[in-house]
């Protein structure tokens, strides 16, 4: 079981009708769980504070984004990373952000008081926010405030960035830090945005060898996904010890996500959520906490979301999709929604490139545990 | 981007009678490969870090000590740059003469370095990749006006270009490497698609071809 955090102001996060990262992924969301008969039991977190915010943000960042949001021209909003096609400015951003960081904040003290081992915050995941500026839908880091809170506590605390795109707002915030282990799977930034998150990207100082990145191919599949997170993240476990491990959830590695080229599926999905909770039991004694992320398909979101949510609870996976859910939402689902919480399998047909892939990310791997090792033991 | 913009200034500099030893140890103090030699203020030379290693080695045809001058060791023949010269003069000078920096001079002044690393680091400048961005490749026609085309279509989509790359192909095309302000670019290359751009990345999923 896990305790579920979740807030209906969480759904003041939105950047327009046109914008990708909308609150109605979350609507969907509640409302499938719902459909299929465990509507959400969740705890209303309290609303971050800007203290808070401030134990990761510069205070003239957080001052840029309360002035913009009271629509005072005066601040440099380009500088700040807002007014952007990704971070448009919109009113109450400022209090929305923190509805967020507050849900994950929360998570992370439900787990550092002993209230509970595993916590699904149902939104969050902004890890592209750095320290003085917004960037890809991210405005405050709620993984890191969350973070930072555990670090406080003396915790040493294991990030875990399955998103599509690489985690590098929680990265740089805690590059010289010893207290925090990143991993991030991720599309190569040869290829995709924010371009980083290479294998070189180590960490630095005492936080040397305690930043790790995965990049993989474009198109990516399965095998090869899991193949490399095998290789890797239990080793870093057992050898990094950590206290927790927090989980960015993001979706968008999906095939039919509109924002990249990984090619996972829910499959996928269901297998790393089963591989992270047992590492969780292996290396934390289960103290786990799931945020959501990045996904960009109303096709997708819900389904891989309701199966993380499933699995936490210990729930069973139904087969079918609820025909009232799809009639209701079927607008927004479109017209490749599959009836079933899975993919259909085989998802898609066989493409070319496979053995040049699996060489590369093998060669990636390869070459990270090779650099990486001579750091860990 | 003019030799002024990337080079090092103020300058460490070396006069022509200390050892070597003490050349070496500024060398290695400071973490840097070149010592413009000055005597009057005057350039007169340019002492490397492999300068100083073969002119002490058992290697060496004819090897001086370590306590012998700088003098004996450093380049007398130094190639020299103006700040106002573009990067890339600088480049292919380096290039041409295969040596890794240049002593920035005005009139008799020495005002600066430019190193290898320097041309290095406005290679990454150039390629935009400092800030989190997305990565557009479109191949366009090699004929006036495509270029602007393309840059009018990104700023009517309120998307800010930080760099640009392009490169003929000796086949009629151009090959455009933009670094954008957006990480919705699978979108953005879908919309560039339909307006009739060849988009070589994002490319379409192959499953969806």
């Amino acid at each position: 079981m896990a305790a579920v955090i979740y807030h209906r102001e969480y759904a003041r996060y939105d950047f327009g009708a046109d914008h990708p990262f909308t609150p109605a992924r979350l609507a969907i969301l509640t409302d499938l769980l719902a459909s299929l008969g465990n509507p959400i039991d969740a705890v209303e977190p309290p609303l971050a504070t800007r203290e808070e915010i401030l134990t990761v943000h510069d205070e003239a960042y957080v001052a840029a984004v309360e002035a913009l949001d009271r629509q005072d021209g005066s601040s440099d909003a380009m500088a700040y990373g807002l007014g952007t096609p990704d971070n448009p400015i919109f009113p109450g951003m400022d209090l929305a952000a923190r509805w967020l960081v507050g849900g994950t904040l929360h998570g992370a003290r439900t787990i550092a008081e002993g209230k509970h081992n595993r916590v699904l915050q149902l939104g969050g995941g902004l890890h592209h926010a750095a320290r003085a500026k917004a960037a890809g839908f991210c405005l405050y880091n709620d993984l890191a405030v969350a973070i930072q809170d555990f670090v406080r506590r003396g915790w040493y605390v294991a990030y875990l960035d399955i998103d599509l795109h690489h985690g590098d707002g929680v990265q740089s915030l805690f590059y010289e830090s010893d207290h925090v282990l990143t991993v991030s799977l991720h599309e190569s930034g040869y290829y995709l945005y924010p371009g980083t998150g290479h294998i070189h990207e180590l960490g630095s100082g005492s936080g040397r060898g305690m930043k790790i990145n995965i990049p993989l191919e474009p198109f990516t599949e399965e095998e090869d996904y899991l193949e490399a997170f095998d290789a890797v993240v239990p080793q870093a476990l057992a050898w990094f010890s950590p206290s927790v491990l927090v989980v960015q959830a993001g979706a968008d590695g999906h095939f039919a996500d509109p924002m990249g080229d990984l090619a996972l599926t829910t499959r996928t999905y269901h297998a790393l959520y089963e591989r992270i909770l047992n590492l969780a039991a292996r290396h934390t004694e289960g103290r786990v906490l799931f945020t959501l992320g990045g996904g960009y398909s109303s096709a997708v979101v819900p389904r891989v979301w309701a199966m993380l949510y499933l699995t936490l609870m210990g729930l069973p996976l139904p087969e079918r999709l609820p025909e009232d859910w799809m009639a209701k939402w079927a607008h927004a689902l479109g017209p490749r929604m599959p009836l079933t919480l899975h993919d259909p399998d085989p998802p898609f047909p066989p493409f070319e490139g496979k053995d040049e892939r699996r060489r590369r990310n093998r060669n990636t791997v390869s070459r990270l545990l090779d650099s990486v090792s001579r750091y860990w033991y | 981007m003019l030799v002024r913009e990337i080079m090092k200034s103020p300058v460490t500099t070396i006069p022509p009678d200390v050892s070597l030893v003490e050349a070496c140890k500024l060398l290695q103090a400071l973490n840097i490969r070149h010592l413009p030699v000055t005597e009057s203020g005057r350039l007169v030379g340019v002492l490397t870090d492999r300068d100083v290693r073969f002119a002490t080695s058992t290697l060496c045809p004819s090897p001086h000590a370590a306590t012998d001058s700088v003098r004996c060791a450093m380049s007398t023949s130094v190639l020299t740059a103006d700040p106002g010269d573009p990067i890339e003069e600088a480049a292919r000078v380096m290039r041409a003469h295969k040596i890794g920096c240049l002593p920035v001079v005005e009139g008799n002044l020495l005002v600066g370095i430019i190193t290898d690393m320097d041309l290095l680091d406005a290679i990454l400048r150039l390629a935009g990749i400092y800030d989190s961005t997305g990565r557009l490749e479109v191949s366009l026609s090699d004929v006036p006006g495509e270029l602007a085309r393309l840059t009018s279509f990104l700023g009517q989509r309120n998307v800010n270009i930080r760099s640009i790359l392009t490169y003929p192909t000796g086949q009629g095309s151009i090959r455009t490497v933009l670094r954008v302000d957006t990480n919705q670019t699978p979108p953005l290359a879908d919309a560039l698609r339909e307006a009739h751009f060849a988009v070589l990345w994002p490319m379409q999923k192959p499953w969806l071809r």
